[in-house]
């Protein structure tokens, strides 16, 4: 049976450590759940870097806008599958930037290849005025 | 986040301490050796236990700046968690790179007595 906890940020950067702490502790409570190899640091840290790219995505874009949003994250546990689901009804956000060419020194561009790197599956839809963005990652 | 600075010669050693994410990189930014285009800088991350696209894009612009300043930015003691990030993004390419903060340091200085 899959079990779901529900968080609910303010839109505000600030919280973004938060919000990416508290992904690296989800997945810790998998592999503790599971028995798994505690010192998988590589699945705890997949989970920390993918949420703090996603989260300060989607504070960035809300930034421009007078009054933010408040950021849903759902975090999905299923027998040794974690997946992590972020909403907000903020601005739209492109997710067709193409990947940064590391030999042009650009400072910016790099979350969403980040997390793709490290998750199994990513999914970004705008769906009913939401953007949700998707991450799970098999233990 | 802490950062402390270090003088080495005309070498100044940048320990970060914590994390580098969105939040925190206006801390590094405010950091003198940082602002000063033509100071050379090991920034030592042994500490670091975050790091995201925020910090590393800090961490490119200092190196950008410094560099059309002739000057240099070393990186040394990546942990795994923070060479993840270097090695997804290639950034690990256009940083020279050390294991030791004093290797840095000597060959920082041994470029700097080169010019």
């Amino acid at each position: 049976m899959n079990r779901i906890i529900t968080l609910t940020l303010p839109g505000e950067l600030v919280f973004a450590r938060f919000a990416s702490e508290t992904a690296a502790k989800a997945a810790l409570m998998l592999i503790n759940n599971c028995n798994a190899d505690a010192g998988n640091w590589k699945f705890t840290h997949a989970f920390e870097l993918a949420v703090s790219e996603a989260f300060t995505n989607t504070v960035a874009y809300a930034q421009q806008l007078s009054s933010p949003q408040p950021v849903s994250i759902d975090f999905i546990f299923e027998s040794r599958r974690l997946t992590v689901t972020i909403r907000d009804t903020n601005a739209p956000f492109s997710t067709e930037t193409p990947a940064p060419e590391i030999d042009s020194y650009p400072e910016r561009g790099y979350g969403l290849l980040l997390i793709r790197a490290v998750m199994d599956t990513v999914t970004c839809v705008r769906e009913n005025g939401a953007n949700i963005i998707s991450m799970s990652k098999q233990l | 986040m802490t950062i402390s600075e270090t003088p080495k010669g005309r070498v100044t050693i940048v320990s970060v301490i914590g994390t580098l994410d969105a939040s925190t990189t206006k801390e590094l930014l405010k950091s003198p050796a940082i602002i000063d285009p033509a100071q050379t800088v090991v920034i030592d991350l042994e500490k670091l236990d975050f790091l995201d696209s925020s910090g590393l894009g800090a961490l490119i612009g200092t190196l950008r700046k410094k560099r059309e300043a002739g000057a240099e930015t070393l990186i040394s003691c990546m942990n795994d968690r923070i060479r993840r990030v270097f090695e997804i993004t290639n950034a690990h390419r256009i940083f020279h790179v050390f294991d030791d903060t004093a290797a840095a340091v000597d060959h920082a200085t041994h470029r700097i007595s080169r010019i």
